[in-house]
């Protein structure tokens, strides 16, 4: 028998376990060119928008801030094109949230990580957080790329300043939300790459929320959903909607983030 | 104190038992080598160890504390399968990323000390997925010694290694144990290799513990033989039979377990009119003691 070690068991805070595991997510989302696919995607969405709704033949090109925002809620699918918004980026962010989780898996950087300090919720935590950090600036580059569309396509500019900021504000906010929803989906199929990827999309979309509007009509208690508080995000918002947004993505966080760490916590890992 | 306790670990896979009442103990500072064929349970024991899996009974201790405590779960490295790594970063982020993770202070020097222990430093800037599989072993039992771990546990590390790869890689384990004290669990179907390092073994079949030994007892337990050969073998066997009771055909060889001495079999042949050309005595080694064990029946 060799010589043994005395033992030392070290007992990081959460701000130093947290610290690490967000420097080593930042690290990889700014090294994958993932990244900066789903932003220029992202800058893209707007402009491909724009083309369909303003440029057809005999059709008047629209205000250009509808790419942003609708101008009311809406919740009933009447037409589709008043949805075509930033609220396509959640979509887009989900697809980007499943590929970026789902490398944790492939690689086995997962199995690397629990036998280290982190805990299954800081996980949890460090995935959302740096998720909805790459949905915000997605929402940066759409709001860029929306911009660029309205001037190519000669589209009024006229808008309430105060509520478009609101609107931009309270859906940058909601990344949290969704990107905690989304790291939730791909922790049920972690080992499921493709399902995980349809899960997000099919979420993303909102059909659910979308299925009970059109049952029990344009209700703001659809607010409390995380597609609901996003399309109350429009033209008209004030600073009750962002606080409505904070209110629904932060309680959906926990939520996603409690559920995520009990899975992770209850089932095989890899 | 014992680095690993397990007492009646099962693990369910829907209506496959992977284990069914593991035992074993694993002592500080030991080399264990974990001996299965394969299906036998070996790296579900190990990922259970490792917090991967959740047991579906039993009870785990790591250095007498519950395995599922993060802070003694810091302490264990492990390789199982391959390292966890990107395969588009450089060995060196790699390395760097589960420093992090960690939390190494001094980060590049001890990637740099742990890069120079499996002699892998001049390949820290080469991608990951241009390492060789015995680079990409060696860059595993790296990122294991990462944050001065307890315990190691290493899940076939010797597998599609060449001859120097294996001896790089043996040597490295020792220096390991040597040096930092680390308690090693290493499983392996490689067991010329693994019965040159390990100082305990444990023996696992359809997810039960059959033994576990130190390698003195083992050494006990292997009989010794003698190895002959000569020109008419039937006939060498016939005359061997008639005196001693295990005679066996191994190999191209008469092995007789039961014979005293070497000169007392040559002597007993001399008086039947023939000679051994050649003559031997050598021991079982552990390889031939688990199909032994196995009932000759080993699937690897």
């Amino acid at each position: 028998m060799e010589k043994t070690k005395s033992i030392q068991f070290e007992s990081p805070s959460f701000a130093r376990r947290i610290g690490g595991m967000l420097g080593v997510d930042f690290y990889r989302l700014f090294h994958t060119p993932m990244f900066y696919i789903f932003l220029v995607i992202a800058a893209l969405i707007p402009a491909l928008v724009s083309m369909g709704s303003f440029s057809g033949e005999g059709q008047v090109a629209g205000n250009a801030w509808n790419i942003i925002a609708s101008n009311a809620p809406l919740y009933v699918v009447n037409d589709i094109g008043e949805y075509a918004n930033m609220n396509m980026v959640f979509i887009f962010g989900g697809i980007m949230v499943s590929v970026f989780i789902g490398h944790d898996y492939r690689s086995g950087y997962v199995k690397q990580l629990f036998t280290t300090h982190p805990k299954k919720q800081d996980y949890m935590i460090s995935k959302s957080l740096v998720c909805a950090f790459a949905m915000a600036c997605m929402c940066v580059t759409y709001l860029i790329g929306g911009v660029a569309s309205g001037i190519f396509t000669g589209a009024s500019f006229e808008v309430n300043v105060g509520g478009l900021v609101c609107a931009i504000i309270g859906k940058m906010i909601m990344s949290l939300g969704w990107a905690s929803l989304y790291t939730f989906l791909n922790i049920i199929f972690r080992r499921y790459f493709g399902i995980s990827v349809a899960s997000s999309f099919f979420f993303g979309t909102g059909i659910l929320i979308i299925g009970a509007a059109a049952i029990v009509g344009n209700s703001p208690v659809l607010n409390i959903f995380l597609y609901g508080a996003s399309v109350y995000a429009c033209l008209s918002s004030n600073f009750v909607t962002i606080l409505v947004c904070l209110a629904c993505s932060l309680a959906w966080a926990v939520i996603y983030n409690l559920l995520g760490t009990l899975i992770l916590n209850k089932c095989d890992v890899y | 104190m014992n680095a690993i306790e397990i007492r009646g670990l099962t693990k369910q896979f829907g209506s496959k038992q992977a284990l069914a009442g593991l035992d074993m103990t694993v002592p500080q500072g030991a080399i264990y080598g974990f001996i299965g064929e394969n299906g036998s349970g070996k790296s579900t024991t190990e990922k259970l160890i490792c917090g991967l899996l959740v047991p579906s009974g039993g009870r785990i201790k790591l250095f007498g504390r519950d395995y599922t405590d993060a802070d003694v779960r810091a302490k264990v490295g492990l390789l199982i399968e391959s390292p966890g790594c990107f395969p588009n970063y450089s060995v060196w982020n790699n390395m760097l990323l589960q420093a992090a993770n960690l939390g190494i202070k001094n980060a590049a020097e001890e990637v740099r000390k742990v890069l120079r222990i499996v002699r892998m430093e001049g390949s820290a800037s080469n991608k990951f997925k241009n390492c060789s599989l015995g680079m990409k072993q060696r860059i595993g039992i790296a990122m294991a010694l990462l944050g001065d771990p307890a315990l190691l546990i290493l899940d076939e590390p010797l597998n599609g290694l060449d001859a120097d790869g294996m001896r790089i890689m043996r040597e490295v384990l020792v220096d390991i144990t040597r040096q930092y004290g680390c308690t090693v669990l290493i499983s392996s179907h490689i067991l010329g290799e693994l019965e040159k390092i390990a100082t305990h073994y444990g023996i696992i079949r359809q997810g039960r513990m059959m033994c576990e030994m130190t390698a003195e007892e083992l050494d006990r337990s292997c009989p010794t033989y003698i190895a002959l050969r000569g020109a008419d073998m039937a006939g060498m066997e016939r005359l061997l039979s008639m005196r001693y009771r295990r005679v066996e055909e191994e190999n191209g060889d008469l092995r007789v377990y039961d014979a005293v001495a070497p000169e007392e079999v040559t002597a007993y042949l001399y008086g039947q009119g023939m000679l051994p050309a050649e003559l031997t005595t050598a021991k079982i080694g552990l390889e031939e003691y688990y199909i032994g064990l196995m009932g000759g029946e080993v699937k690897r």
